[in-house]
């Protein structure tokens, strides 16, 4: 039997671009291909299950970027444990790491 | 990017599905969100709030609280009845039904009986694919009869909806072949499910919709033992205990009457407390 939560590979791929520190909805979209559709409902539905927590940024931090406030989200401790039992199911999610540091490099 | 007039109107649309207390954070979420989308693919992604809108909605503790009285459910089904009566008389008549030209008040109620021939076919189906349901509670015989009433009268107040469905079908059928009696098909399909998936979700002595569900285990960390959700009325007369996945050791769902003895958990009966569902330990 598994020794962490099972999660759906669309979860997990979510909760790995929030770990590499891709914060806010529609970021976790773009590095993850996946359509609003998709990940703003996966989001609350990781954030019901507290395996994320989110956050609306300062408004005073908005206000000085002149740029609204949004909503950010971090892992939680579960969603941390989570992360390293996905990767173990799904192996290839450390490419999402890897292709964005190439991005980064490039 | 500066939300434009289709994206916002697209935002607007998709906010009347999310629960009513929490629209305007939603909505304040998606349109800060909306800033940083380039306004190339601005619209795709805004499409994606209706889904979002139908989880909340879905997921919201709040959603249906407002049917939670049977007299408030059935009082929005007779609404609904009123509304698609008028919009059969209103609406020309098939040729078939009626010699004149619009569908008469007093041709209605045999309309409805014809419908109702058609429900009593397709219930038990439905009843049958959506699975097991409570295990019989023994009940006394007024409470019994209480509940058989209130379905029946749910059931009778669909009519008039099927009716104009079945309209639907019979003028859209030249113009568009087969889609539309599959959408009326599908239609009739999700207001019998949601008839019935109604009455499980109500306690079966004050019929009120049950209140704080709780999910109880998780699927990944049992072995053979129960995982679901449990719902409480309001009143304190019982728990419904449903599991998320049906095993042979749970496969109905479960209803665990509660005797007098936990009354002092739960509000007394009056209507503001009964309203917010609010249970105190």
């Amino acid at each position: 039997m598994a020794d962490g939560p099972r999660i759906s590979h669309t979860s997990a791929m979510i909760l790995q671009a929030i770990g590499i520190g891709h914060i806010y909805g529609y970021t976790v979209m773009e590095v993850t291909g996946l359509a609003s559709g998709t990940v703003y409902p996966a989001l609350r539905r990781l954030e019901r299950d507290q395996l994320i927590r989110s956050q609306w940024e300062r408004q005073s931090i908005a206000e000085a970027a002149l740029r609204p406030a949004r909503r950010y989200y971090k892992l939680t401790r579960a969603g941390e444990a989570a992360v390293e039992t996905s990767r173990k199911r799904y192996p290839l999610l450390a490419k999402l790491a890897s292709r964005e540091q190439e991005v980064q490099d490039v | 990017m500066k939300a434009q007039w289709p994206q916002s109107i697209i935002l607007r649309a998709a906010s009347l599905l999310a629960p009513g207390d929490q629209r305007a954070e939603w909505l304040a979420g998606w349109r800060s969100e909306l800033w940083y989308i380039p306004r190339r693919g601005s619209t795709g992604f805004c499409l994606g709030a209706f889904q979002d809108a139908l989880w909340l909605r879905r997921n919201s503790p709040s959603a249906g609280r407002h049917l939670e009285s049977p007299l408030s459910c059935l009082a929005f089904l007779a609404l609904l009845a009123a509304v698609c009566n008028l919009v059969a008389v209103c609406l020309p008549a098939p040729d078939t039904m009626t010699s004149s030209s619009h569908l008469r008040l007093r041709d209605l109620p045999a309309g409805c009986i014809a419908m109702l021939l058609l429900s009593g076919l397709m219930l038990p189906a439905i009843r049958l694919a959506m699975g097991p349901h409570a295990s019989r509670y023994p009940l006394p015989w007024r409470n019994r009869l209480r509940r058989g009433i209130f379905l029946a009268l749910k059931i009778a107040l669909l009519q008039p909806l099927m009716l104009v469905g079945f309209f639907a079908v019979v003028w859209l059928q030249p113009v568009v072949p087969m889609a539309p009696q599959l959408v009326v098909f599908a239609l009739w399909f999700r207001a019998f499910r949601w008839v019935l998936i109604d009455q499980r979700d109500r306690c079966p002595v004050c019929l009120r919709l049950l209140t704080a569900p709780v999910r109880i285990g998780s699927a990944s960390q049992t072995f053979l033992e129960w995982y679901g959700a449990e719902s409480t009325c309001s009143r304190g007369h019982g728990l419904l205990q449903t599991a998320e996945m049906p095993a042979s050791y749970s496969g109905k769902p479960e209803w665990l009457a509660l005797d007098d003895s936990w009354k002092s958990l739960f509000c007394p009966a009056g209507p503001s407390s009964e309203a917010a569902g609010v249970r105190h330990p």
